[in-house]
């Protein structure tokens, strides 16, 4: 999961897929990924879980409950052996609770199809490798750089 | 259970400063669906015609809809009811942002305030506590410090606000209120009714789900729906451009551009506010309501000139127009700058700028002079004047106090230059000229719920129906009503739309999803509702709701006694033939559309009330009894103006 923060409306499209698709209701609370608003400015930063590669949360866990999926990749949260201890938020703060389940949630890549990623209007969160995602925004910066010289041809 | 709405109403009294929750009826919801339509009812049901629009007994109500905070595409709007103190008649107001999903995380479809604090307060609801606190410290402070400063007392970054500024809290007649800072519920003077009420604002957190009927159904639906607006080119322009795509066809090929408070709807220099001006030389980035994949917001950053740095929200196309040539204003740092004016003030640039064009004009011809003013010398396009009259108009200081009453009441009080207010019912027009924009939107003027309006329908099935092959022909069953200043099917046309859009407004969804764009049609909204509430609508049973609604705002005004009368577009739109541009030569043949446009509506052409028998039909027996006298003594009315003494 790759995040551009630059192309965030704000919209919150994200937090009402991924709450419908996982809980069947429309909550941001309950929401896999959060943004952060910077109302006076308008800004936006989607705030989500990258799957990271010494995941905090997994060290964390006293009973074993957060494991990762070998197929996508994902950390996920086992429900049946979560306790609701919320060691896991206090060392990571991707994760959310919820209170009526009393367990931890995060983002597991909804098996393969983030459907943040697939609903997001404007490009800011994308679902693709660290490689394709430099790669795009190393081309956008020559693009750029190509505005001020005069333009290549070929002949 | 209870799908899609919260079935929770929330009243708090700032008199007593008591707050309870009453439970929504099932009946009502789908007698009203949400939003405008509860507000409206509600409104019309508590405050009658004897209330003081700035009084203690009138309502400030909120709402939001069964689709509010949901995964349905654009449903992030709220409306704002009470009794306008603009124009004495019917208010309301609609505001995008994110403050309305969040009262309904909170857990209510309607807030409703009634009285008046003794002291300046703001109200908190965080979930099921709710809490009316001091206001002191924030009160005479401008949107974006308030925003600021409760946000920090609170604690939480996290908390929509929805507040006035220095305007509301003068009681300027078209005062706003603005949620997340910069979205406002401008127009109607909601924010000088909360002003009246001594409240600053609103703060609301939510933490509770919208529960769905059927969630898959629903995903589906709403995926597709997204998929439409994705491929769809009106919505995908407003990506691009925002409101502001607006301004190249409104002058160089419809001629409707407010030029001089109207005096003319072209201008040779316009594309100097042209959309891709805008988004080239001025668009920081783009700025989206709740859960809308179309995200026309804009915010602007002024690079160059006296004003250079600003960062501001906005504006819309209807801002930039109202403080940009309707005063004479064509520079964008300049007409991006009076926008972040007037947010920070609370005033709705609309009526703000209508309130200064007509003093412009009376200028212009001599009815206004350095004795009036106190000096002010009232130049069109004079910058220096115009942020210097904004201020006053907010302080309600010298001139400013004035022009605060709005141009329609100002030209009373001043004994002239009524001919210059281009007003309905005393309610600004909005930057849109008949003469170039189209004749449904011109009924829409004449006869709307609010007076002067683009808002009442927004027919844009006159003005980009034609990008959908078939669309118009299908809904009114000729292709001529796709030409703007044709007469053809205008008043069925206007009837269709201001039924979807009340549809719309109570839902809520953004009506740039089914009536500018229209990806989304009356079927895919019956559809998210069903799946949204359990409640299986056919979209026919849901346009009647939307007709219901407008009704009853109607019979709102007729209670006041204002009717087929007070119907009137300014007169410029109707004896001044538009001088020059695309449609030079062109009125907006007012006498011959009303009275068609009576008949699909089901009002008589002599009162302009709702026959009795459509109130029946729509289940407004209520209503179509308490109109028995108002209609006797409108009937009086109507004589004594045709036979004067």
């Amino acid at each position: 999961m790759m995040i551009d923060p630059s192309h965030c409306t704000g919209c919150r499209s994200c937090e009402m897929a991924c709450s419908l698709y996982h809980e069947g209701v429309c909550s941001p609370a309950l929401s896999r990924l959060r943004i952060i608003k910077y109302e006076a400015l308008g800004k936006s930063y989607p705030s989500v879980c990258t799957q990271c590669g010494k995941p905090l949360c997994l060290s964390a866990c006293p009973h074993e409950a957060i494991e990762r999926d070998e197929r996508t990749g994902a950390l996920i949260v086992n429900e049946n052996l979560c306790t609701g201890c919320r060691s896991c938020l206090v060392v990571c703060p991707q994760m959310g609770f919820d209170p009526t389940k009393m367990v931890a949630f995060k983002c597991d890549l909804c098996g393969g199809d983030p459907q943040c990623a697939r609903f997001c209007p404007s490009g800011a969160i994308l679902f693709t490798s660290a490689d394709s995602f430099s790669m795009a925004r190393r081309r956008a910066a020559a693009d750029r750089a190509q505005l001020v010289q005069p333009p290549l041809q070929v002949v | 259970m209870t799908y899609g709405w919260t079935g929770r109403r929330l009243r708090v009294d700032l008199s007593s400063g008591r707050s309870r929750v009453e439970e929504i009826d099932p009946a009502y919801m789908k007698k009203w669906l949400g939003g405008r339509g509860f507000n409206s009812e509600l409104l019309y049901r508590e405050v009658g015609p004897d209330i003081d629009p700035l009084g203690p007994d009138n309502l400030l109500i909120f709402g939001v809809g069964p689709l509010t905070g949901t995964f349905a595409p654009s449903s992030g709007r709220s409306t704002v009811t009470a009794r306008s103190p603009l124009s004495g008649g019917f208010g309301d107001s609609n505001m995008g942002g994110h403050w309305g999903p969040e009262l309904k995380f909170a857990g209510y479809d309607q807030l409703v305030v009634e009285g008046t604090a003794s002291s300046p307060v703001y109200l908190w609801i965080d979930d099921e506590q709710v809490e009316i606190r001091d206001a002191a410290a924030v009160w005479g402070r401008k949107v974006p410090q308030a925003d600021a400063m409760i946000k920090e007392e609170l604690g939480s970054e996290e908390i929509h606000t929805a507040l006035i500024g220095p305007a509301g809290e003068k009681l300027v007649r078209y005062a706003c209120i603005l949620n997340d800072v910069y979205r406002a519920a401008a127009r109607c003077g909601m924010g000088a009714v909360m002003g009246s009420k001594k409240l600053k604002a609103i703060a609301v957190r939510g933490s509770n789900p919208v529960k769905i009927a059927h969630p898959e159904e629903f995903y589906r639906i709403c995926a597709q729906a997204r998929e439409s607006l994705h491929q769809d080119l009106m919505a995908q322009m407003l990506r691009d451009q925002g409101t502001w795509l607006l301004t190249m066809p409104a002058n160089y090929e419809q001629g409707w551009f407010c030029w001089h408070n109207f005096q003319k709807g072209f201008h040779p220099d316009a594309r100097k506010l042209s959309g891709e001006e805008h988004r080239d030389k001025f668009l920081s980035h783009r700025e989206g309501c709740f859960a809308c994949p179309i995200s026309c917001g804009r915010f602007s950053r002024i690079k160059e000139g006296q004003y250079a740095g600003e960062i501001t929200g906005g504006p819309e196309y209807e801002t930039l127009t109202g403080i940009g040539p309707r005063i004479g204003l064509l520079d964008m740092d300049k007409v991006v700058h009076n926008n972040k004016l007037v947010n920070e003030l609370g005033l709705d640039s609309c009526s703000c700028g209508g309130a200064i064009a007509w003093a412009m004009e009376c200028w212009q011809r001599g009815l206004l002079t350095e004795e009036d003013t106190g000096g002010l010398v009232l130049e069109w396009g004079d910058q220096e004047t115009i942020t210097r009259l904004m201020e006053m108009i907010a302080n309600r200081e010298g001139f400013g106090d004035l022009l605060a009453e709005g141009s329609s009441r100002a030209a009373k009080i001043l004994g002239r230059g009524a001919e210059y207010s281009i007003s309905v019912k005393g309610h600004d027009m909005s930057q849109d000229d008949p003469r170039g924009l189209g004749f449904a939107f011109g009924i829409g003027f004449a006869t709307g719920r609010r007076g002067g309006d683009h808002l009442q329908g927004l027919p844009c099935l006159e003005l980009t129906g034609s990008f959908y092959p078939g669309l118009v022909e299908r809904i009114l069953g000729t292709r001529e009503a796709e030409e703007r200043l044709s007469p053809a099917k205008k008043p069925e046309m206007e009837r269709y739309s201001e039924d979807l859009k009340a549809v719309g407004d109570s839902l809520t969804q953004c009506t740039f999803t089914h009536s500018w764009s229209f990806a989304v049609q009356p079927e895919d909204m019956a559809a998210m509702l069903a799946a949204a509430t359990g409640i299986e609508l056919s979209s026919d049973e849901m346009l009647q709701i939307g007709a219901r609604i407008v009704q009853l705002e109607r019979a709102y005004w007729n209670r006041l006694l204002v009717g087929r009368l007070e119907d009137k577009s300014p007169r410029r739109f109707t004896e001044e033939p538009m001088p020059d541009g695309p449609n030079k030569g062109t009125v907006f043949p007012e006498a011959e559309l009303i009275p068609l446009y009576y008949d699909v509506r089901g009002w008589d052409r002599e009162t302009g009330f709702p026959r009795e028998e459509i109130l029946i039909e729509l289940g407004l027996e209520g209503v179509a009894i308490d109109l028995k006298p108002y209609r006797i003594e409108y009937q009086e009315k109507v004589h004594r103006a045709a036979n004067p003494l």
